[in-house]
């Protein structure tokens, strides 16, 4: 019964393993040209990315901002002035993190 | 005299049929359909026997050229691409030929998706067949990997939709397609396949006169493949690189100017080894 119990937990966590893989988080951002920045989320499976947990963090890791994916899997924000960073944090495992020095137009 | 004659005019004839062998293809390229993040695309659009960097034909200019942009489940959106375009002359060995040349902006595309790009031809005139022929084409690109419409019908007047990710596909996987004419399979389909064994090159506008592929046989130059009674076509694909497969005939419209026309269904896939 406990060895049923085992196999059940193992192959719980194997699908869970196995879904976490088939769904990559994925993030993409540019700038606007015109002081914002947007960011689109998205999963590898094609499901969407509305309502995942955004940050904008300073240099020492300070939220600047925080804001959810929209609609459409989009999140604007206003450019900050110094470094930053943007997490896409749909998640344990499931986080992706852009540096602002690489987000171009 | 007369006998050289005879022989001359024998390998004339043998030259016009082995030629008359090969197949159109409209080729819409640019070299990478599966990026990370995209970057300004370089695109050519010429008609040719890409297989033998043969004889380059008027396409008769374009009448469409854009994307249908869908990211996930999002509202599809098309891309006007045709402003991009001009047009050049593109040179294969022995013959040239008006073309198109573009560089699409990195904003047109930057998002991450699927861009289903259509490209639709005038019509070019085949004399020595005294017909008409149109090219609808398509070839799919990706950007950053999230997955939108690349398996989804345009609603071309004919057009092959693939049932594998086009631009991800294996050296060794199975391309599957369904022939479509008006949104309808097309069963019974004659469907051509080549290799891009003369990789255009961008710089010169011209594809090398040097062959990737050594063909045993003509039959080899273009393979032959029919639709099944759903209008599936599948083919294996045995070499990375570029393979088109185009469906002859199969579009609503069959006359032009009078005269007969072949509308035809053109698709471009990648293959890419494994490492």
């Amino acid at each position: 019964m406990k060895k049923l119990l085992v196999l059940g937990l193992l192959s719980g966590l194997l699908v869970l393993s196995v879904q976490a893989y088939a769904h990559s988080p994925l993030m993409s951002c540019f700038d606007n040209g015109d002081g914002t920045v947007t960011c689109e989320g998205g999963f590898s499976d094609g499901s969407s990315a509305a309502g995942v947990s955004m940050i904008v963090k300073g240099p020492d890791g300070n939220a600047l901002m925080e804001g959810k994916m929209n609609q459409d899997s989009e999140y604007t924000f206003d450019k900050p002035e110094g470094a930053y960073t943007v997490v896409f944090d749909a998640g344990e495992g499931h986080g992706v993190v852009i540096d602002g020095a690489n987000i171009v137009e | 005299m007369k006998k050289r004659f005879i022989m001359l005019l024998t390998a004339v004839c043998v030259l016009a049929v082995v030629s008359s062998a090969f197949a159109h293809f409209m080729v819409v390229y640019t070299p990478e359909i599966a990026v990370e993040q995209a970057e300004d695309m370089d695109v050519r659009i010429l008609f040719t026997h890409p297989a033998e960097a043969g004889h380059m034909m008027d396409m008769g200019g374009v009448e469409e050229f854009y994307a249908m942009f869908q990211r996930g489940d999002s509202e599809p959106k098309k891309i006007d691409l045709k402003g991009y375009l001009k047009q050049i002359e593109w040179s294969n060995p022995g013959s040239k030929a008006p073309a198109f040349a573009g560089v699409v902006p990195r904003k047109e595309v930057r998002s991450m998706g699927d861009y289903v790009i259509v490209m639709k031809p005038g019509y070019y005139y085949e004399k020595e067949e005294d017909i008409y022929m149109q090219q609808i084409t398509k070839v799919v690109m990706n950007v950053g990997g999230v997955p939108g419409n690349w398996a989804d019908p345009v609603g071309l007047p004919c057009e092959i939709v693939p049932l594998i990710k086009p631009y991800a596909m294996w050296t060794g996987n199975v391309f599957v397609g369904q022939v479509l004419s008006e949104g309808k399979p097309v069963a019974g389909a004659e469907v051509e396949v080549e290799f891009m064994s003369h990789m255009p090159d961008l710089k010169t506008n011209s594809m090398p006169e040097a062959s990737s592929v050594e063909y045993p046989h003509d039959a080899f130059v273009t393979q032959t493949i029919f639709s099944d009674d759903n209008g599936y076509i599948t083919f294996g694909i045995p070499k990375a690189g570029w393979w088109g497969f185009a469906a002859l005939g199969i579009g609503p419209d069959t006359e032009h100017n009078g005269k007969e026309l072949s509308q035809d269904a053109v698709i471009w896939v990648k293959a890419v080894d494994m490492k």
